[in-house]
């Protein structure tokens, strides 16, 4: 109950001050987008690259290695992997999160670093290939 | 209950006598029912006829007072807006979930009214108010399009049906929770108002809107179809804007 005391009016603006969760709008914002990529861009992509390219159904030449690395390796290409694999994954990492709390798994402040934390990492390695990629 | 009786139906409540017990038990009583009959229309019966004993709040009849509110079958819903022939075979009535419970189906709400509190929910005017003058009475001045604004957040009963949904009020009391926040948006909303800074601070915290993950059950059990899940994940919008502020601000 003392904690709850906190929330009194009485307490004024200065006791929530130091409360603020200046990090949450950065998350949510991250989880919003790629929430948007999933839905909009990862279907696309999927159909292209796991469905009509196996069938045989797009021409040969579509997807070929010089084509694709040119793609890849440009700043379209930069764009196309920050919005399908980073974004994706700041919103994985905030469903996984919010999930292991639904669940009581470890606690909250930790499962913040690892979460968004391999996001980060993860979308480093992605960006720092596309960028080794156009450097090389 | 004077209208034609056209059968008897059981329903099992959840019975907490503290004074005698300290472990709840479930009683089960058989009662007449017509079409006509509400939840609230049985309990009454139950106290007035069967056992009086009982103990459950009620006041308005009407969904207006948003005190009658019981788990049905688990779903949290207003006594006197549930109808007993919208259900088949038993009917399980218990206390509202994630609330401490008194006695029986009563609740202490001391929590909610608590969070309800922090947000400010009146309108905040930092104008002094200036003394009456019948010869030029001032008044607040909205148009409809402003009061369209806010007026379905408005619409809130302070039932607590909403905390009962919400899975996350259950896993943290000190989450602001729907019905705080709702309220909260509302006088934000409302170009009368003046107080949104203040509010701002309280749903910007990890209790406040953050705590939110849109679950959206508390919309689907809201008796004044308020749509609180609207109204917190629209306040998510406005603590990010107001953090982007703060930031640039310094």
């Amino acid at each position: 109950m003392e904690k709850l005391a906190m929330n009194k009016p009485s307490m004024g603006k200065n006791s929530t001050q130091h409360k603020q969760a200046f990090d949450e709008p950065l998350w949510w914002g991250l989880f919003s987008a790629g929430g948007v990529c999933f839905a909009v861009l990862l279907p696309a992509v999927i159909l292209f690259i796991a469905v009509l390219l196996p069938l045989g159904l797009l021409p040969a030449e579509a997807l070929s290695y010089e084509r694709v690395s040119s793609l890849l390796f440009s700043v379209p290409g930069f764009l196309f992997v920050g919005a399908v694999v980073c974004l994706p994954l700041f919103h994985a990492a905030h469903r996984l999160r919010h999930g292991m709390f639904d669940i009581s798994v470890g606690n909250d402040a930790l499962n913040k670093k690892l979460m968004y934390g391999s996001a980060a990492l993860l979308s480093t390695v992605a960006l720092g290939l596309v960028v080794a990629g156009m450097l090389g | 209950m004077n209208t034609q009786q056209i059968s008897t139906k059981q329903i099992s409540v959840k019975r907490y006598l503290p004074d005698s017990s300290a472990e709840s038990y479930w009683q089960q009583y058989e009662l007449p029912v017509d079409d006509s009959t509400s939840l609230l229309d049985a309990l009454n019966h139950i106290k007035e006829q069967l056992d009086s004993t009982l103990s459950y709040r009620w006041s308005c009849r009407m969904a207006i007072c948003g005190s009658c509110g019981v788990m049905v079958n688990g779903i949290p819903k207003l006594g006197c807006k549930t109808f007993l022939r919208d259900y088949e075979g038993d009917i399980r009535i218990e206390p509202l979930s994630h609330f401490p419970v008194q006695r029986d189906l009563v609740v202490d709400m001391a929590i909610f009214l608590e969070h309800l509190a922090a947000v400010k929910p009146y309108l905040i005017d930092d104008n002094p108010v200036k003394p009456y003058d019948p010869q030029a009475p001032e008044t607040y001045q909205q148009s409809p399009e402003q009061l369209a604004r806010y007026k379905q957040f408005a619409n809130c009963i302070n039932c607590g049906l909403c905390y009962s949904a919400c899975p996350q009020f259950g896993l943290n009391p000190e989450f602001l929770g729907p019905a705080a926040i709702t309220l909260a948006h509302r006088y934000n909303l409302d170009s009368r108002d003046h107080g949104k800074k203040q509010r701002m601070a309280e749903l910007n915290r990890h209790e406040g809107v953050w705590s939110c993950t849109f679950v959206g059950f508390c919309s689907k059990v809201c008796p004044k179809h308020v749509d609180p899940a609207a109204a917190v994940n629209q306040g998510k919008v406005e603590a990010a804007k107001h953090t982007l502020i703060a930031l640039f601000k310094g």
